[in-house]
C-alpha cells in the first residue's frame, strides 16, 4: 500500500503531530504524524526503545498524547475511554500472561464479547470463529495458564479477536512461536486482512514484514524515520542500519544480484525473487 | 501517579554514613519516644527534631515531596476526624445533633496527628538514607538468617517491577473493554480478579525462575558465608547511638519513674 494512496483513503487511525513524554521527562514520541487506512497491513519496526510500543499504545488510547491529537475511528482518544475505543481497536500484548485469568480457554475468549454486552448468540459465534481461526478449539476446556507459551499466545490473540475489532494491533505476536506456528499466525492475519480488517504488527522479524505486510513504519528515537511500502523500505541498507534494522536475507540476495546486473528490480519475498529470475531469463532468451 | 523504584537517595551525609544497625535502633527508639510522650509541646519539639533530621538527610525533593504528601494528608485527616469521634471532656465547643466537639477532643486530635507525623517521618528518614542492601545487611548482622535476609532483599528489589507488571495487566484488561472505574465497590473488587490472577501467576513464575537461576549459579553450595564489606561500628556510630539512647531513656525515666507529665 502506497503512503500516498493511504493518505487519500479514509483513515481509521490518524495521528496528528503527536508527542508523548513519560513521567520523569523521557520523550518517547516526537511530533509523530501518520494515517492508517481501513484494510491496511502495517508493520511498525525499529530498535529497542525506538518508541514502537509507545506508538502502539496510542492506537487504542492506553496512552494519551502529551500534545497533538489521535483520532481512532473519528473519535479523539483523549476524550474517549479505552473501553469504548476497544470496540474499534483490539490490542494484543507482547506477554500473553498479562491477559489470561479465566479458568478455561473458552471462558477467556468469551470475556471480551461478554464485557461488550453482545447477545448470547453473537457472543458464541464470535468465540467459535476466533477459536477456529487460531486453531485452539480442542483446548476449549483447558486452563489457559497450563498451556505452552505458543498456545497461551494463541488464546490471547483469539480473546482479542473475539471482540471483533476493526483494527488489530499485535505487539510482537510471534515471540515464543515456532516457525510453523508463526506461519499459521501470519496466514490468519492474511485472512483477517482479506475480510477488511486493518492489521498493525509491531515486530523485529523482517522476514515476516517482507512476506506479509504492505507498509512499513520505521521508528527511531521516538520519530518516524521512514513510512513507505515494503519493497522500498528494504531498498536502502544505510537507512535500515540507522534504524537498527536489517533487510531479510532474500532482499539482500536480490540486491546483490541486482548490483551484478542479474536482476532488474529488487525482491522482498522468495516468490518475488523467483518471478524476477524467470523474467530476466525470459528477456535474455 | 509518580512511582519510585526505591525511595533511597544517594548522598554523603552523616545519616547515610551511619551503621544501618544504629539507624534501625534509633528509629525504633524515636518511634517509642513518640508513644511515650503525651504532651503536645514535647511532641512538637520531637517533630521539629525529626524534621531537622529530614532536612539533613538531603533526599531528593521529588522523593521527599512524594513521601511527605502522604504523611501530611494523614496527619490532617487524624486532626480533623479525631474531635468528631471523641466527644469526651469539657468545654463543649460545638454541638450539632449527634456531633459534639470538645476542646480536649481537639487537643487529643492534634497530639495524635503529630505523634503519627513523628512516627511516619522517622521511618521515611531510615528509608531515604539506607539502601535496601544495607538494611538487609544490618538485619542479617543483627541475627536474621541469611536466607531470610536474601529473600527480603529480593522481594524489595522486585516490588517496583511487580508494580510495572500490575500496570501492564491493567492495561491489557482495559484493552479488552474492562472498565475498572465503573460499578459499586463490590463490582470493582470483582473486576480486580482479572488483575490479581495474572499478577500472582506472573509473580510465582518469576520466583520459580529466579530460584532455578540461583541454584544453577551454586546458591547454597557453601554453608559459611563471607562478606565483601563487613559492617563495623565506628566512633560516630557509638556517639549517635548514645545520643538517641539518652533522648529515649531520659524522658522515659522522667515519665515512668519520676512521674513528670511529658
Amino acid at each position: 500500500m502506497n503512503a500516498v494512496v493511504t493518505a487519500q483513503r479514509l483513515p481509521v487511525i490518524s495521528l496528528q503531530d503527536v508527542s508523548f513524554s513519560y513521567e520523569g521527562g523521557i520523550e518517547a514520541l516526537k511530533r509523530v504524524s501518520l494515517r492508517v487506512a481501513k484494510g491496511e497491513k502495517v508493520a511498525v519496526v525499529g530498535g529497542n526503545g525506538s518508541g514502537k510500543t509507545t506508538l502502539a499504545k496510542h492506537l487504542n488510547g492506553l496512552l494519551k498524547p502529551s500534545s497533538g491529537k489521535v483520532l481512532i475511528g473519528g473519535q479523539d482518544s483523549s476524550r474517549t475511554s479505552v473501553a469504548t475505543l476497544a470496540r474499534t481497536v483490539g490490542y494484543v500484548f507482547q506477554n500473553p500472561d498479562y491477559q489470561l485469568f479465566c479458568t478455561s480457554v473458552e471462558e477467556e475468549v468469551r470475556f471480551g464479547p461478554h464485557s461488550m454486552g453482545l447477545g448470547r448468540d453473537d457472543e458464541s459465534a464470535l468465540v467459535e470463529r476466533s477459536m477456529k481461526l487460531m486453531g485452539i478449539g480442542h483446548l476449549r476446556e483447558q486452563s489457559p495458564i497450563s498451556l505452552s507459551l505458543g498456545d497461551r499466545r494463541k488464546v490471547a490473540i483469539a480473546s482479542v479477536l473475539a471482540t471483533s475489532p476493526e483494527v488489530f494491533v499485535l505487539d510482537e505476536p510471534t515471540t515464543g512461536l515456532d516457525t510453523v506456528e508463526s506461519a499459521q499466525l501470519m496466514a490468519t492475519l492474511d485472512v483477517l486482512r482479506s475480510e477488511g480488517m486493518t492489521v498493525v504488527l509491531i515486530t523485529h522479524e523482517m522476514r515476516l514484514v517482507a512476506q506479509h505486510m504492505d507498509r512499513v513504519i520505521a521508528m527511531s528515537e521516538g520519530s518516524v524515520a521512514f513510512d513507505t511500502e515494503v519493497e522500498e523500505a528494504f531498498s536502502d541498507s544505510d537507512r535500515l542500519r540507522r534504524c537498527k534494522l536489517l533487510a531479510p536475507p532474500i532482499t539482500v540476495l536480490a540486491q546483490r544480484l541486482r548490483a551484478q546486473g542479474a536482476l532488474s528490480k529488487g525482491a522482498a519475498t522468495p516468490l518475488q525473487l523467483v518471478e524476477q529470475v524467470v523474467r530476466v531469463r525470459g528477456e535474455r532468451r | 501517579m509518580t512511582r519510585f523504584n526505591d525511595l533511597y537517595s544517594e548522598a554523603d551525609t552523616f545519616l547515610h554514613r551511619l551503621d544501618p544497625r544504629v539507624k534501625m535502633a534509633s528509629v525504633l527508639m524515636l518511634s517509642l519516644l513518640a508513644f511515650i510522650m503525651s504532651s503536645l509541646a514535647y511532641l512538637l519539639v520531637l517533630l521539629t527534631f525529626i524534621f531537622i533530621l529530614l532536612l539533613l538527610a538531603r533526599s531528593s525533593y521529588r522523593k521527599t515531596a512524594f513521601a511527605m504528601k502522604f504523611v501530611l494528608r494523614f496527619m490532617a485527616l487524624i486532626a480533623i476526624l479525631w474531635p468528631l469521634f471523641d466527644p469526651s471532656g469539657t468545654p463543649v465547643l460545638i454541638r450539632l445533633g449527634p456531633v459534639v466537639i470538645t476542646e480536649p477532643g481537639i487537643w487529643r486530635g492534634l497530639t495524635s496527628a503529630i505523634r503519627v507525623g513523628c512516627l511516619a517521618t522517622v521511618w521515611y528518614i531510615l528509608i531515604f538514607t539506607t539502601s535496601q542492601r544495607d538494611l538487609v545487611r544490618g538485619l542479617v548482622k543483627l541475627g536474621l538468617r541469611f536466607d531470610f535476609g536474601l529473600a527480603l532483599a529480593i522481594a524489595l528489589r522486585y516490588f517496583p517491577a511487580f508494580g510495572t507488571v500490575m500496570d501492564s495487566i491493567i492495561d491489557a484488561q482495559r484493552s479488552r473493554g474492562m472498565e475498572f472505574e465503573k460499578g459499586n465497590i463490590f463490582a470493582r473488587a470483582r473486576k480486580y480478579v482479572a488483575v490479581l490472577g495474572p499478577a500472582i501467576v506472573s509473580a510465582l513464575k518469576t520466583a520459580d525462575m529466579l530460584a532455578l537461576a540461583m541454584q544453577s549459579r551454586a546458591y547454597g553450595a557453601r554453608r559459611n558465608r563471607t562478606y565483601l564489606r563487613e559492617l563495623r561500628m565506628r566512633l560516630s556510630d557509638y556517639v549517635a547511638l548514645a545520643t538517641v539512647l539518652a533522648m529515649f531513656v531520659v524522658p522515659a525515666v522522667a515519665k515512668y519513674v519520676l512521674s513528670v507529665p511529658i
